[in-house]
């Protein structure tokens, strides 16, 4: 009996289990009509593998889609510097805060403690200020003046003369009867 | 291995190993190397941006193969919907157009463009499952788990499959 048309498609991809394989094998060797059959199905086969897509073929088709991902997926090397150099952008900005810093405090020690030297009128002859009698007055002279500084009578008195009646209560203390 | 889809170097090997199977595998269903290859990179892109994890690189090529197998078959559906049958028979299905030794090529081409009707003449249950016999470099086990189906179905589709082109090619 000859071997199943499916058993020899089976075969032929090398997917028949023992023991089928060995009993297609040996049937083989003797049925002229199976080696044909299995000839015609590896022709098929064969045909078909003619008609596949080349590596070469595909190479270009390979190089642009890898080129659409390495430029819209993947960070390049440049992106890669280029987050260092943000990193290093983004230092710089405080560095010249503190630079700016530092010279107003250096300019600043000129104006304040040292303005009438001849240097610090070479250096800065607008703005130097000469320290005197006429610049200098006390602190205390441009103080506030606050209630406090007062007394509740001339308070009184004030606010009489403003043209207010003033009704003073004296809070937790009780009248007596 | 794990695969990390969206890992630079796991893309790298997986578009590596996997890029020729894909493209041979949609070229075969779809006919056209232009369409294959924005097939191809739309499940690149797919399996990119899903950002998954496989355990294995042959679990990735699985995915691959089902999304693009997918894309591929949709596309021939809405294709021959839209397509009249005399744009069918002028499109030409061979990239080799530059290629020198003009009578071989003439005949190659021929023979492409016979077994590639052949191919699609097939119901699509048939038509994949050969395709990916003949294209994929998979075994009857391989094929059942990216298809879904029994490996005993595979080889019964597969069978059948040649059956039908032995019948389509005898009668060219």
């Amino acid at each position: 009996m000859c071997v199943d048309d499916e058993l020899l498609s089976t075969y032929l991809d090398g997917e028949l289990d023992e023991p089928w394989k060995t009993q297609v094998s040996e049937h083989l060797q003797y049925c002229l009509a199976c080696r044909l059959r299995l000839g015609q199905l590896k022709a098929l086969h064969e045909r078909l593998q003619s008609v596949a897509l080349t590596t070469e073929e595909m190479a270009q088709s390979k190089d642009r889609v890898l080129a659409f991902f390495e430029e819209t997926k993947f960070p390049t090397a440049d992106q890669k510097r280029s987050f260092w150099r943000r990193k290093i952008e983004m230092k710089v900005a405080p560095a010249i805060l503190t630079a700016a810093a530092f010279v107003i405090v250096v300019i600043g020690s000129f104006v304040f403690f040292s303005p009438n030297t001849p240097q610090g009128q070479e250096i800065l002859p607008g703005v130097v200020a000469p320290i005197d009698s006429e610049h200098i007055r006390q602190v205390t002279d441009v103080s506030k003046p606050n209630l406090g500084m007062f007394s509740l009578e001339q308070i009184i008195q004030h606010l009489d003369s403003l043209g207010y009646s003033v009704k003073i209560e004296m809070k937790a203390v009780t009248p007596i009867e | 291995m794990e695969v990390q889809s969206n890992d630079e170097r796991s893309f790298r090997l997986v578009y590596e190993e996997v890029f020729p199977i894909l493209m041979r595998v949609v070229y075969h269903v779809t006919g056209n190397v232009d369409l294959s290859e924005e097939i191809c990179q739309e499940a690149f892109i797919r399996f990119f941006d899903k950002q998954m994890s496989f355990p294995s690189l042959n679990d990735a090529k699985y995915w691959l193969i089902r999304v693009s197998k997918n894309l591929a078959i949709n596309h021939v559906k809405r294709r021959s919907r839209e397509m009249s049958m005399v744009e069918k028979l002028k499109k030409a299905p061979s990239p080799h157009a530059n290629t020198t030794d003009g009578e071989k090529v003439l005949i190659e081409k021929e023979t492409r463009k016979l077994v590639q009707e052949a191919i699609e003449e097939l119901p699509e249950k048939f038509r994949m499952v050969i395709v990916l016999k003949e294209y994929s470099d998979m075994d009857y086990k391989q094929i059942a788990q990216v298809l879904n189906i029994s490996e005993s179905n595979v080889k019964v589709r597969v069978y059948r499959a040649r059956k039908m082109l032995e019948s389509i090619l005898s009668q060219e």
